[in-house]
């Protein structure tokens, strides 16, 4: 099985991102140019500052470009107004925050719906298929637990499900085990490797860790502001097999 | 529609989330939205009761006053004057008129026996029943006879009956006026207070002739006032017209003359008073209004600080794809949602005290549909309008500063 195929997903041509503050423009993105095929599976690397952060809201349609042109699925989005681009995050785009980002005191069940809300899908069709997409991240156990009673890793599937929900050809994924210890971590990239491989699902994941960055199969490298390196991993580490590695949790430890 | 009533479900989460804050806005509506209630009812309680009053007096009245001249000094001395004939020459000439009395009053004092009190006596003709609707508790009118000879009868009201005779029954015993005592011929069934005030049941009435002849000795037929009756409620214009002419005529005024006399219809009578209501009314249901602006404003503060709290709510849910609108939507679904609870709950404690004052004060007090309505539609527009801002600021939120907010 070969998920990727050829057509490109995600098209940046000449992409800058200017800052402007009072006096000081600040280049944040001087000029990226990046094509990302369906199926892939891709890490952005870069210290604070390189420009990642920029880059990854310019790609989720969170921000617009200074200069340059950007076609996700083949759309130029480049100049959508704001709403034509909440309905392109809303059909293309799963976002992972590295917060988690879970609507507080609502079940995981309804967080993981609300993306289908937006879409004006009937409940019944809304609670199928979040149940369906809790279940494939391996929580259909906790669909009425609230954020603050699931634990960080838990937090973060329910988030996977919330961003599968929509079947979206993209998962933008903001340094999405920052906030996990390693054992978690690995549990998360697995889950995002197995979806990678399995449904095709094309993933960019942005961090400024090296061992996340290695699972993935191809790595971008950012610095001030400009793509350093891009380089394919042709031996990404298999996060489900380093998980079995570890050394077995300690009792009462179940994050 | 699917999406109104999934914004009204998070709405009421939200709500019942920051319960303190929501119950003291929900207040400041409910405050207002009761006020309106009870000053529009009591507002309506009061007209209803005055208007039928005024028209339980009939509708179709004039009354004719004598007026001097307003022209600065020289004719001071030519009092103007009406008389009985005016009457008369009114009810033979002018079409429209069906009845006419006259009518003159004075207070005095008046004694039964050992009792005396003081009260408003009355000379009118028996034409005066049918234009005030009086009718008789006990015995009749005086006669015709009794009108041309002058004779010391009388009629009295309940109250006076009441102030010389006690329990005892009033009729064919005698009343003083002055030198002359008069046989009470008849009682008037009680009519209560009119809506100026006045107790109609606390006057004498006696023939015109024999007011002026005994009591106030005055120019041969010269009466204070007439009253006419118009012949129906649709026809008082053209009477008025007809009585003016015939006044004119009579009174010798010349073309372009001032009138010595002036026209008052129970119409415009009801009129200035309907307008006094309605100023009144007005008055204080734009005081009552201002306790709902001031409830509005609440809604608006309560709403940015919502607004401000759930910042990142706000840029999760744009994030995975809300658009402005939804955004927009749901922050003023919540606004109206809050001010519309107040509003019901308002209407209700607004109705009870409506209920309560009602019953303390034996009025007949009822809220019109058009006031529930206006009630709740208020307390919506007021969701709407002071949510706007708000819903507005949430809507036009960057996602991005939106997710980075703690």
């Amino acid at each position: 099985m070969t998920p990727e195929r050829d057509e490109p997903l995600i098209e940046l041509e000449h992409i800058g991102k200017d800052y402007v503050t009072e006096d000081v423009t600040v280049r944040a993105l001087r000029s990226v140019d990046i094509t990302i095929a369906h199926g892939e599976f891709v890490a952005i690397v870069g210290q604070s500052g390189s420009g990642k952060s920029t880059m990854m809201n310019i790609i989720g349609c969170l921000d617009r470009p200074t200069r340059g042109t950007y076609r996700l699925d083949g759309i130029d989005v480049t100049h959508r107004p704001n709403d034509a681009r909440a309905i392109v995050r809303n059909r293309l785009i799963g976002f992972v925050f590295q917060g988690f980002n879970l609507l507080p005191r609502t079940t995981a069940l309804e967080n993981v719906e609300l993306p289908l809300v937006y879409r004006g899908i009937s409940a019944a069709e809304r609670r199928q298929r979040a149940l369906a997409s809790l279940e494939a991240v391996g929580l259909g156990q906790r669909l009425h637990h609230t954020p603050n009673q699931l634990s960080g890793g838990q937090q973060q599937r329910v988030a996977i499900a919330r961003a599968l929900v929509t079947s979206p050809p993209l998962l933008l994924a903001d340094e999405p085990t920052g906030n996990l210890d390693t054992r978690t971590s690995l549990e998360v990239l697995g889950l995002l490797q197995h979806l990678n491989r399995q449904n095709g699902i094309t993933i960019v994941l942005v961090t400024h860790e090296p061992d996340i960055a290695a699972c993935a199969r191809r790595v971008i490298t950012m610095r001030d502001g400009a793509v350093r390196r891009d380089a394919r991993n042709e031996q990404p580490l298999d996060a489900a097999s380093a998980l079995a590695e570890l050394p077995p949790p300690d009792e009462g430890d179940t994050a | 529609m699917r999406a109104l009533l999934a914004a009204f479900r998070i709405a009421l989460r939200a709500i019942v989330r920051a319960k303190l804050r929501a119950s003291l806005t929900i207040l400041g509506i409910l405050i207002g939205v009761a006020a309106v209630v009870v000053v529009v009812a009591l507002g309506l309680g009061v007209r209803q009761r005055v208007l039928g009053e005024v028209s339980a007096m009939g509708t179709n009245i004039i009354y004719i006053w004598p007026q001097s001249s307003q022209a600065s000094g020289a004719r001071k001395s030519e009092e103007a004057a009406m008389t009985e004939d005016d009457g008369r020459a009114i009810l033979e000439e002018a079409l429209s008129v069906s009845d006419v009395t006259p009518f003159s009053s004075v207070s005095m004092q008046v004694v039964a026996s050992e009792r005396n009190v003081a009260t408003s006596v009355m000379g009118t003709t028996r034409s005066y029943w049918k234009v005030r609707s009086f009718s008789f508790a006990r015995g009749e009118s005086w006669s015709e006879s009794d009108e041309q000879l002058k004779a010391k009868v009388c009629v009295i009201g309940e109250t006076v009956r009441e102030a010389l005779f006690g329990s005892n029954d009033a009729l064919g015993q005698y009343i003083r006026i002055g030198k002359h005592p008069f046989r009470v011929v008849g009682v008037l069934v009680r009519k209560g207070q009119s809506s100026f005030g006045e107790d109609q049941d606390d006057r004498l009435l006696m023939p015109i002739g024999s007011f002026r002849a005994r009591v106030m000795p005055t120019t041969p037929g010269r009466v204070d006032q007439l009253m006419a009756s118009a012949t129906s409620e649709r026809t008082v214009d053209r009477a008025v017209r007809q009585i003016e002419e015939i006044m004119r005529q009579r009174h010798h005024i010349e073309e372009g003359g001032e009138d010595d006399f002036r026209i008052g219809t129970q119409a415009e009578i009801r009129k200035s008073q309907e307008q006094i209501f309605d100023t009144l009314t007005v008055l204080l249901s734009s005081i009552a209004g201002v306790s709902l602006l001031v409830g509005g404003i609440g809604v608006m503060n309560v709403m940015l600080v919502s607004v401000t709290e759930r910042t990142r709510e706000i840029g999760i849910r744009m994030a995975i794809g809300a658009e402005e609108l939804d955004i927009l939507v749901q922050f003023l679904v919540e606004a109206v949602t809050l001010s519309l609870i107040g509003g019901l709950i308002g209407l209700g404690v607004g109705t009870g005290v409506v209920a309560v004052l009602a019953s303390a004060l034996g009025w007949s007090m009822s809220l019109p549909m058009s006031a529930i309505a206006a009630a709740l539609g208020t307390s919506t527009a007021i969701g709407v309008v002071f949510g706007f801002l708000p819903a507005r600021r949430a809507a036009r939120l960057d996602p991005i500063t939106a997710l980075r907010r703690e």
